[in-house]
């Protein structure tokens, strides 16, 4: 058995599902941060996994799209935690169940 | 990619990725859960090496590991005890389905279709072609992507500083609002101080609008 594009991609799914698993159902704010950046993670894997066996000339594309996500992600998980600490201040908690201010 | 040594890292990387990935499920402390995390994030950037991915492999560490995670374990120590724990909502149902859902859809699709031919070599010197595509084909998703690391991380210290101005202003005028309390006639603690200790007796109906504590220390 070699191992091949199917391998990575097999586990990246793996990691996807789990990301989206603690995105999904975890109580604390922080918690949920944490599952998008594993789902993010498991994007940046099937990218340069494609990047690695696919025989375009412009392969290195696909490395250079990830390096844009780390870098939105960076961005995105610094606005994830000061929104996190300012629900925290005013409402003394994090976790999501209670944040419902603007729930319909 | 035959190789003994290969299989091993492979495989020993991908347990190392997604049992990590699992102990942020299970574990309950919000920190532990952070630490699983950090490791997960380590074995992707293994994964990465193993597709000679060298450059994304050390940016993975560098960002994820020692940016992404560290501000996260910083925003966990922040705030108290109480709230560190890692329960679930009652979405844990639905969701773990729906996880399985998606893991089987994604290895069927990764297992059953046809990817045609492979490249066999990787491609060599990588950082030195994403270097210079990042600064010749795609310079304007650069100079955005700096933007928006300008703007977010702007917007992280607006949302997350506290007021300074605010705070000494609101002690202020609680204190105020304390010392009008302990003088219910509205008189200011001066004129309290004036009225002599010695006529005790005469200062309680001179001054019938002074406080009971202020009449009261007088006599």
């Amino acid at each position: 058995m070699t191992i091949a594009l199917e391998e990575y991609l097999v586990v990246a799914a793996v990691l996807f599902g789990i990301g989206l698993y603690v995105a999904l159902s975890k109580r604390n704010a922080i918690g949920v941060l944490m599952g998008i950046e594993l789902m993010l993670n498991s994007v940046n894997l099937t990218l340069v996994a494609f990047s690695r066996f696919s025989e375009s000339a412009v392969a290195l594309s696909t490395q250079v799209f990830v390096v844009f996500i780390i870098a939105v992600a960076a961005a995105e998980v610094a606005v994830g935690l000061a929104l996190a600490m300012v629900v925290y201040r005013n409402r003394h908690t994090v976790s999501i169940d209670e944040i419902n201010l603007m729930k319909w | 990619m035959d190789s003994v040594g290969f299989h091993l890292a492979f495989w020993s990387l991908a347990a190392i990725t997604v049992g990590g990935a699992l102990m942020v499920i299970v574990s309950r402390n919000l920190i532990h859960a952070v630490i699983y995390l950090i490791l997960s994030f380590i074995g992707v950037a293994g994964l990465f090496l193993t597709l000679s991915a060298d450059f994304l492999a050390l940016v993975q560490i560098l960002i994820y590991v020692g940016a992404i995670a560290v501000l996260m374990l910083f925003a966990i120590l922040l705030t108290p005890h109480a709230i560190r724990d890692n329960a679930e909502t009652p979405m844990r149902y639905p969701a773990a389905i729906l996880m399985g859902l998606v893991i089987a859809a994604g290895a069927f699709v990764a297992l059953e279709t046809d990817w045609g031919a492979m490249r066999d070599e990787a491609i060599p010197a990588q950082a030195r072609v994403i270097g210079e595509s990042l600064i010749n084909h795609y310079v304007l998703p650069f100079e955005i992507g700096a933007v928006l690391l300008t703007a977010a991380l702007v917007g992280a210290i607006a949302l997350a500083r506290e007021d300074e101005e605010d705070v000494p202003i609101h002690r202020d005028s609680l204190a105020q609002e304390s010392l009008a309390q302990e003088a219910p006639g509205g008189l200011p603690e001066a004129a309290v101080a004036v009225a002599p200790p010695a006529s005790g007796p005469a200062a309680g109906p001179s001054s019938p609008s002074a406080g009971g504590p202020s009449a009261g220390g007088g006599a």
